[in-house]
């Protein structure tokens, strides 16, 4: 159990040193990007204003509350003793809304449509490659390459062709959006049936393009595994066949896991940028709105966010690990 | 008249490729054991030693099929019965097998107990998990092995103690016919010999009836088996007993293998290694005649043009060779 306890001791040190570079990097990166939020702030908010000296008394104003005037280690400093007490800042874009309150609306939407899409389009995908795998002949001939086909479209091209086709042209699902237009989000049996329409689009193209390459990793997987001795050898001990799927299917299935948390950062950031195409009130959505309003505390934060879920998904993925392969505990708890 | 706990007759297997270019690995091979006996099986890599012993099995998986010949264990014909019920009730209970690659013939994620429940109930589904477990102890400890592995994973064992956890877990059903297909030749010689001793204590307690022992150690097979053939191109080349084979081998092929011992002596490094030259033949198109003719130092031209017999001679021993016993005994004689 000591050796246990290391192992995962030293994968959380390895985790917090991620973060920490995260951290730096979803604060600096933004702040590289050319243009001034002030000016695009005060543009709006002093549209009509004539008079300079108003302009200008704006500008310092802004600037000095949103630290701007500091220098960038300063701002630095201010930025982590914030986050330390769980406060994003301000919004430049959405001004006077505070981060937290948008990022906070946002999380909820991507991950009601991200966490559920990933884990369906995971088991469907594996599902299905192994029984590729297993069954060989014309199933696996005609369904990999559809898995290849749909592995290889990003998720907002998939997103894209799928609007045109099944929104804009055949109407069967509503255009885009995360509810009617018409409405504002509250808790009704109506909204509630609005969310579910327009859930179904955005969900169905991010499990498609999951299951695509689960699909193809698990049947090459489960063919070696099929190949495997110590399948001949349970066959030759008159075990029959259906057991020793169930043999093949867990151990393929290991590779699949680290698999999962390798992706999970990919995976995210392409569903992300789907949300946008499917306007889709997510994080994804929030992160375009903030590129373009040059609105560096939201997008730090954005970003961040992803960072924290990434990471969090990924530490599970790997407790989890340890706890379904012995070939992990064996090697770990003997050092 | 003696008990045969496994009877083979002119038993033909082949392997199917994609290009419709069947491999004759097993060509008319007539074999019988014994209770209480143990066959050895000798004869250079690919020569058909490993496809006879997944033959034998009477069960076969693509791109190995049956073509002809009689399997008969105990008295029962399985090589007439539904491939189903060879499964059910011959494989792992009549006869048990002891793969080449023991060391990762367990399946990783699995506990060594889990595995014996899923071998005993594929057999008889009504037995507890209790006593399944008692007896798994009870043959472990018979048979020299710590309990604690029970509870272990495979890639928990060093390689000696899987190997004997998977012969353990090959006779657990105490079969009539045990083929080990060389279950010694990846292991250090301790563990080589710790392996040979179980298997003899196997056969000695009666937890099996018969075995077939195949490997390209000779001098291994002088130490454990009562009888040795030799085989070639998927063809038996010669039988008799240990002792005969070894010190009186008849066939040019089987007399060339035992003078390609290396034996730990003085003198041997300094000497030129003999060996057989040339390799065994392509299965895909065997050759006409006498199959080791064209790698034969005595071979004559119609060596290549007579199908050559299995000759039975003194006691019990058989060869396949043109030539008479007497013969070859005289050209071994002149060539020293």
């Amino acid at each position: 159990m000591k050796g246990m306890a290391k192992y995962y001791g030293r994968k959380i040190i390895w985790y917090v040193i991620t973060l920490i570079c995260a951290v730096f990097l979803n604060f600096l990166l933004p702040r590289l990007m050319p243009g001034n939020p002030v000016d695009m702030l005060v543009n709006q908010a002093a549209t009509g204003v004539t008079d300079p000296g108003v302009r200008e008394q704006m500008v310092r104003q802004y600037t000095e509350e949103f630290g701007l005037d500091k220098s960038l280690p300063e701002q630095f400093f201010t930025y982590v003793g914030n986050l330390f007490q769980g406060n994003l800042g301000m919004s430049i874009s959405q001004y006077p809304r505070s981060v937290n309150d948008i990022v906070g609306s946002a999380i909820i939407w991507t991950l009601a449509l991200q966490l559920p899409s990933i884990i369906v389009g995971w088991f469907i995908g594996n599902l299905l490659g192994a029984l590729a795998a297993y069954i060989r002949k014309g199933v696996d001939k005609a369904l990999l390459p559809i898995f290849m086909f749909i592995s290889n479209i990003p998720t907002f091209g998939l997103g894209m062709v799928f609007l045109w086709l099944f929104a804009s042209q055949l109407h069967w699902f509503p255009v885009g959006g995360g509810y009617a237009p018409s409405m504002t989000p509250h808790w009704s049996m109506e909204f509630v049936l609005s969310v579910l329409d327009h859930y179904r689009l955005p969900f169905l193209t991010m499990v498609l393009v999951t299951i695509g390459g689960q699909a193809i990793g698990m049947r090459s997987m489960s063919i070696y595994e099929l190949n495997a001795d110590y399948v001949k050898y349970s066959r030759f001990l008159g075990i029959r066949d259906h057991k020793i799927v169930g043999y093949v299917f867990r151990n393929a299935m290991l590779p699949q896991v680290t698999g999962l948390a390798l992706s999970l950062g990919t995976m995210v950031g392409g569903n992300l940028v789907a949300e946008m195409v499917f306007s889709y009130p997510g994080i994804g959505s929030t992160i375009f709105d903030s590129i373009s309003g040059r609105d560096y505390p939201l997008l730090s934060s954005c970003t961040l966010i992803i960072t924290i879920m990434v990471l969090i998904a990924n530490l599970v993925v790997e407790i989890l690990y340890a706890v379904i392969d012995p070939r992990v505990k064996a090697t770990q708890t003997d050092s | 008249m003696a008990k045969y706990m496994l009877e083979v007759n002119k038993l033909k297997t082949k392997y199917v490729t994609r290009f419709k270019e069947d491999v004759y690995a097993v060509d008319g091979v007539s074999l019988k054991i014994e209770e209480g006996k143990s066959l050895g099986i000798a004869g250079e890599s690919g020569c058909g030693k490993s496809t006879l012993a997944l033959s034998l099995m009477g069960y076969y998986f693509a791109p190995l099929h049956y073509m002809s010949g009689e399997i008969i264990v105990d008295g029962l014909k399985i090589s007439d019965m539904k491939p189903d019920d060879v499964r059910r009730k011959v494989l792992g209970n009549e006869i048990a097998y002891i793969p080449q690659a023991a060391m990762n013939a367990l399946n990783p994620t699995q506990k060594i107990i889990r595995f014996i429940e899923d071998v005993i109930h594929a057999h008889d589904k009504k037995v507890s998990k209790k006593d399944i477990y008692d007896m798994a102890v009870e043959r472990f400890q018979i048979l020299g092995l710590p309990k604690e592995v029970l509870e272990k994973h495979a890639v928990e064992l060093s390689g000696g103690m899987k190997q004997r956890t998977v012969i353990a877990i090959s006779t657990i059903l105490s079969p009539k016919v045990l083929i080990a297909d060389e279950p010694s030749s990846a292991l250090d010689v301790t563990s080589q010999k710790m392996v040979i001793r179980m298997l003899r204590e196997l056969m000695e307690k009666g937890f099996i009836k018969s075995m077939i022992f195949i490997t390209h150690e000779l001098p291994l097979l002088y130490n454990v088996t009562d009888d040795i053939m030799v085989m070639y191109a998927g063809q038996i080349v010669e039988k008799g007993t240990a002792k005969e084979m070894v010190f009186d081998p008849v066939h040019p092929y089987s007399k060339g293998l035992m003078g390609s011992i290396i034996v730990p002596e003085a003198g041997t490094r300094e000497q030129k290694l003999e060996a057989i030259p040339g390799t065994p033949p392509n299965l895909k198109r065997p050759p006409a005649g006498c199959r080791f003719a064209a790698r034969c130092k005595y071979a004559k031209p119609e060596c290549s043009f007579y199908e050559v017999p299995e000759k039975e001679f003194g006691n019990g021993r058989m060869y396949r060779c043109l030539y008479d016993v007497d013969y070859l005994k005289e050209v071994y004689g002149r060539n020293g």
